[in-house]
């Protein structure tokens, strides 16, 4: 999806949208009667304020880096993953039951162990979209977005039961060991392992999709599923390898955020970072490198937000918003350079 | 006062001349024939004609008034009609509705008594027979062109242009068609028939219009030319003479089918049970109109559809239950007729897209990892040795989709022309490629020919078949109905086989 394009049009581009995303972002804080230049001066304090802060931004982005990366890859090899919302609750899930019942096994060695199980339990739950895609030709956009349904709602039923906390009566699992969390990396932030964990990721997948045949096979799959197929890829292991990478790295991050912030499994735990994920993946164009820049670029906003929200009751409820606005004219954006392609590319064929 | 004149006609696309100063008159009851290589500009100017292209510049009269068309409907409005190459048919609708679609004077309701009854008078009239009530889907390609001309005839054109309106049809259709259109001719109709065969100009047409490169070379009265002297024009110089087969294939088979079949769920038989055998250094020609199974032999063949009985011989070695890479593996390599559907990754680069079938092997990769180098290394190399120019600097890099038809070709034959190949599937081969590619890539398949490894050439291109073939096949329904040797075919023979008139029935006439 990636176009190579002369480096001042896309910087022009780059140009507009900030300028365009900005007006936006303006009338909607002068609407709440707030003033602009306060309430952006909030926003930066808010964001390089403090180290504590400043931190955040990366606690916030690693589960959307992990869940913008499994979208990507799952884009790339065109399989349409939305279900990364409920592959981070799988993982969330698997992750915790591991972490609480595994007892007889020692403290770093289960963290890592319920983080595996829960990539796991994610491949698998997206390798039921791929199943269906593959054998039945059913589009994995619904399966995946049915299966969101289902394990969303499977984790409410999970808090209220058998995962409940025994000794109290909200609906939540017990705390899990200290010994089993992911350590914080700096005092007095919540910078932790598993920010280093998915920065990890995002250069093996990376290197995964450019300098192997693995990689090969999955780019070549995901442009022209046909021709793999006829010059001898194998179409299907593709889509069920990439899927299952796909959940996995979602799971990867609801494993996370159980072990590093939340230390317990909750209800709403994903705060909905499966769908802003689907988003992430678009605006980088599917590329992991590109994943990672969007996902801390959004957390960045969302902790600026937060600080103006705090300090002057600018909802941030505004960062979504103006998210919306982005991708709106990135898309809107492509499509008008893809308008003027494709025009050319019909008059080229007309002559013929 | 002539029917249409089109004058000083200038098109450009991206800097290129597609039509440079053309100019050209139609009669009422004239039959003008557009005739060029492909590329030389005959299709779009009828597409300025029809309003699907402006042109740069230039005029067009219709009887002497000036007009100007941004969009078909204003063409039709005027009396102009097109039938093109590539049907514009709904193909879920009744051959009525599919008349009256979009016409003007439709109300709300529909009025199909009557538009059946006027229908059925015009094809009374030109012997155009189709069913009103059949779907469009149902049937055959001559059909569906009949009901193409009905549409046109339905709104009252008086000029009709036909793109290649004979690439779908057998030589004997090809004859009922002419007929159709000399009633039209006598009926005052003026006709513009675009073609590359000189065989149909001499019978059909009046005058002929030349293009080469975008130019008018040439315009001629069809009673005062002969073939040679279009040829000359079309082609600006000589052929490179005629493809040289050297000695005879061997005795010994390279391939063998052995009672193949296909037949799919709900969708009947695609390939009868069918024996086929390709000896060490053949080319074995497969003739026959598009759509009689050719794409299904392909790719029996070449394991892209798993055929539902008999047997695959690879020189002597079965290969019925291999994969597509097991086969490539022993040597069926494949030149599709679909270049940028199944051969070709458009979206990756030149030398991404020549190592798709060896990407797995060293020197490619190592363990998991690639091997950019020696990929760079083998792009460069196959690159010269198959001539495949890309345009710009990004050259071995540049994504596949902005090269030529016949660059893209080029790109595919340096693949599958590998050292393994024992057989090379070529389906449509030339198809839509310019003269030089055409030769080149002709000449590649002899050369594999004369090499001692066996060709099936699949083409819809008589000429092509019978000027590299030893013996010629041809498919009908599914079936082989013939197999001539290269000294007995001729084209009145093949014509015969390709309309499902077998062996024995031409014995008997």
């Amino acid at each position: 999806m990636i176009q190579k394009k002369n480096g001042k049009e896309t910087l022009i581009d780059i140009f507009l949208i900030i300028i365009i995303t900005a007006l936006i972002g303006t009338l909607l804080i002068v609407m709440c009667g707030a003033k602009p230049l306060a309430a952006y001066s909030l926003f930066f304090h808010g964001i390089f304020g403090n180290i504590s802060s400043f931190s955040e931004i990366f606690v916030k982005a690693c589960p959307l880096i992990l869940t913008g990366l499994g979208c990507a890859v799952a884009f790339r090899t065109g399989f349409f993953n939305i279900g990364a919302e409920g592959q981070f609750y799988v993982g969330a899930m698997v992750t915790t039951m591991a972490a609480l019942k595994l007892t007889m096994v020692p403290g770093i060695l289960r963290m890592v162990l319920a983080l595996l199980a829960g990539f796991l339990a994610g491949g698998l739950w997206a390798l039921i979209a791929a199943v269906f895609k593959a054998k039945f030709n059913i589009s994995e956009i619904i399966v995946t977005i049915m299966l969101n349904y289902i394990a969303i709602n499977f984790l409410g039923y999970a808090v209220r039961s058998f995962l409940m906390d025994p000794e109290g009566n909200v609906p939540q699992s017990a705390k899990i060991d200290p010994s089993v969390q992911l350590t914080t990396l700096i005092k007095s932030t919540r910078f932790h392992t598993g920010i280093l964990i998915a920065v990890g990721c995002v250069l093996l997948v990376w290197f995964l999709m450019e300098k192997t045949t693995i990689g090969y096979e999955l780019r070549a799959v995901g442009i022209n599923q046909r021709a793999s197929a006829c010059t001898g890829i194998s179409v299907m292991k593709n889509i069920v390898f990439s899927a299952f990478l796909s959940g996995g790295l979602a799971a990867l991050a609801g494993g996370i955020e159980v072990l590093a912030i939340q230390k317990k499994l909750l209800e709403g735990i994903s705060a909905g970072c499966g769908y802003t994920a689907v988003l992430i993946a678009l605006v980088a164009f599917n590329n992991p490198l590109g994943v990672l820049a969007t996902a801390v670029l959004y957390a960045t906003m969302q902790v600026g937000a937060s600080s103006m929200q705090r300090q002057l009751g600018v909802p941030s409820a505004i960062v979504n918003i103006l998210m919306g606005v982005v991708v709106i004219l990135i898309l809107g954006k492509e499509v008008f350079h893809m308008r003027g392609r494709r025009r050319i590319l019909t008059d080229q064929k007309g002559e013929k | 006062m002539p029917l249409l004149e089109m004058k000083h006609i200038c098109k450009a696309f991206s800097g290129v001349y597609a039509n440079e100063n053309i100019s050209l008159t139609v009669e009422k009851g004239e039959i003008h024939a557009l005739l060029g290589e492909n590329g030389a500009g005959k299709t779009t100017l009828v597409n300025i004609l029809f309003g699907l292209y402006t042109a740069d510049k230039g005029e067009i009269y219709w009887k002497e008034q000036p007009v100007h068309f941004s969009s078909p409907k204003e063409a039709i409005d005027t009396g102009i009609g097109m039938v093109q190459q590539h049907f514009s048919l709904v193909r879920k609708m009744t051959v009525l509705d599919n008349v009256i679609l979009n016409l003007r004077g439709n109300g709300f309701m529909l009025n199909r008594a009557a538009a059946k009854k006027r229908l059925a008078e015009l094809a009374e009239k030109y012997q155009l027979y189709v069913d009103p009530d059949a779907k469009v889907c149902d049937l055959s390609v001559g059909e569906q062109q009949r009901v193409e001309i009905l549409k046109a005839l339905y709104r009252n054109v008086e000029l009709l242009i036909l793109d290649e309106p004979t690439g779908v049809l057998t030589p004997q259709e090809t004859e009922q068609f002419f007929e159709v259109l000399r009633s039209l001719k006598k009926e005052g109709y003026g006709i513009i028939i675009i073609t590359h065969r000189m065989s149909e100009i001499m019978s059909i047409s009046d005058k002929v219009t030349i293009l080469r490169d975008g130019k008018q070379v040439a315009d001629l009265v069809t009673a005062q030319t002969n073939p040679d002297e279009l040829s000359h024009y079309m082609i600006g110089r000589a052929l490179s003479g005629e493809m040289v087969l050297e000695g005879q294939p061997k005795d010994e088979d390279i391939l063998y089918l052995e009672h193949i079949s296909l037949e799919k769920r709900h969708r009947g038989k695609h390939l009868e049970p069918l024996d086929l055998h390709i000896r060490k250094g053949e080319i074995l020609g497969i003739a026959g109109v598009e759509g009689n199974g050719q794409k299904e032999l392909a790719e029996v063949i070449t394991g892209i559809q798993k055929h539902t009985g008999g047997k695959i011989w690879l020189d002597g070695k079965e290969i019925s239950h291999q994969s597509i890479y097991e086969r490539y593996e022993s040597g069926v390599s494949y030149i599709s007729e679909d270049r940028q559907k199944d051969s070709l990754v458009t979206g990756m680069s030149i030398t991404e897209n020549l190592i798709l079938r060896d990407y797995r092997k060293k020197p490619f990769s190592k363990g998991i990892l690639t091997n950019r180098n020696a990929i760079m290394q083998n792009a460069a190399k196959k690159m010269k040795e198959y001539q495949v120019r890309a345009s710009g600097r990004s050259g071995a890099d540049t994504p596949v989709r902005l090269l030529s038809g016949g660059n893209q070709q080029k790109l595919i034959i340096a693949r599958e022309l590998s050292e393994q190949a024992k057989v090379i599937v070529a389906s449509q081969p030339t198809r839509g490629l310019d003269i030089g590619a055409t030769e080149f890539v002709r000449s590649q398949l002899v050369a594999q020919r004369n090499e001692g490894k066996g060709v099936l050439l699949i083409s819809a291109d008589l000429e092509e078949i019978m000027a590299v073939s030893d013996r010629i096949a041809v498919l009908f329904g599914g079936r082989i109905v013939g197999i001539l040797n290269r000294e007995e075919a001729t084209v009145q023979k093949i014509g015969l086989l390709m309309g499902g008139i077998t062996g024995e029935e031409i014995e008997k006439q």
